[in-house]
């Protein structure tokens, strides 16, 4: 595939991604490498001005309908196991954003009250709970996986 | 390839001392030194009880290229989830009620997005496809503060 030229909110994704990985492999220059050229473009990309938790409902929708469906196929079609993967956790961590914001829509703060918010850095499954889960439900991640908000 | 230790998982029983040739495992900061660890030897790793030990590879194999089509419904939900990103941080700053909540799908739609930009292309950090990146944006025109120094450093030791 052809080189692209990608938006800095993607670059600084990359970027992050690519921190996390070295990271992983115990080097730690490296890391810190990617991370200065990650905020570079985390300061150069759009900022939103969204006012509204409603404002990000197009964008689930769209994902759960065309995004995730079109990842699907054309995975299937070229037997792309970790592709699957991705798109299997994705669509189930957004259909839960889904349903969060639905709730926060009729709750409001009450669904908060009492709760803690903790986000699977694995997966990015969010939960809202009392306490941290054992086990991610999405992808079995274990508790120390899991970030608290 | 040297040791690693995972510290969350060491039980002290300090074996890794005993078997160590170099003393490479015995520092104050807990991580093994890698400096003096030897390439290859993995006798910490065989002889820990707890299996906090383990080997991290210098080399990783060159991964087939995915498909086209993979690859563009993957940067288009990429590209979604950016933007999701982004409104969330929005809401975030803004103080008022549910701040918390947004941060927390701030945080989530990055990992999404970093999800997709791994199963795309940019797994490894040495792979082709992240070096020929790094190549890109050294060859482009940006602004004074952009950290060409940094990407100059990868691209000599990746």
């Amino acid at each position: 595939m052809d080189e692209r030229t990608y938006s800095s909110g993607a670059l600084s994704v990359i970027c992050s991604n690519l921190t996390k990985a070295c990271e992983k492999q115990m080097r730690p220059a490296e890391a810190e490498q990617f991370r200065t050229i990650g905020t570079y473009f985390a300061t150069q990309a759009t900022k939103s001005e969204a006012k509204a938790f409603a404002d990000l409902n197009g964008l689930i929708a769209q994902d759960l309908e065309q995004g995730y469906p079109q990842v699907a196929s054309a995975a299937e079609v070229a037997g792309d196991r970790g592709a699957l993967r991705c798109m299997t956790w994705g669509k189930k961590v957004t259909s839960i954003h889904k349903s969060v914001l639905a709730r926060y829509e009729k709750q409001g703060d009450a669904l908060l009250a009492g709760n803690n918010l903790f986000v699977c850095e694995a997966c990015g499954f969010i939960a809202i709970a009392p306490t941290v889960p054992e086990l991610c439900p999405i992808c079995k991640a274990p508790a120390s996986r899991f970030v608290k908000i | 390839m040297h040791a690693a230790r995972n510290v969350a998982l060491c039980t002290k029983d300090c074996l890794c001392l005993f078997i160590c040739p170099t003393g490479a495992t015995d520092t104050e900061t807990g991580q093994i030194d890698f400096t003096k660890c030897l390439d290859g030897c993995r006798l910490c790793v065989d002889a820990c009880p707890s299996h906090a030990l383990y080997l991290v590879f210098d080399r990783y194999p060159r991964k087939p290229a995915k498909e086209d089509k993979v690859v563009e419904a993957l940067e288009s939900l990429l590209d979604s989830k950016v933007a999701q990103e982004a409104l969330a941080e929005a809401l975030a700053r803004s103080g008022s009620a549910g701040a918390k909540l947004a941060k927390a799908l701030a945080m989530s739609n990055r990992i999404l997005a970093e999800d997709c930009a791994r199963e795309a292309r940019y797994m490894l950090p040495q792979s082709e496809q992240s070096k020929a990146l790094l190549r890109q944006l050294a060859g482009q025109p940006h602004t004074g503060d952009f950290p060409a120094e940094a990407v100059g450093k990868l691209l000599a030791s990746l």
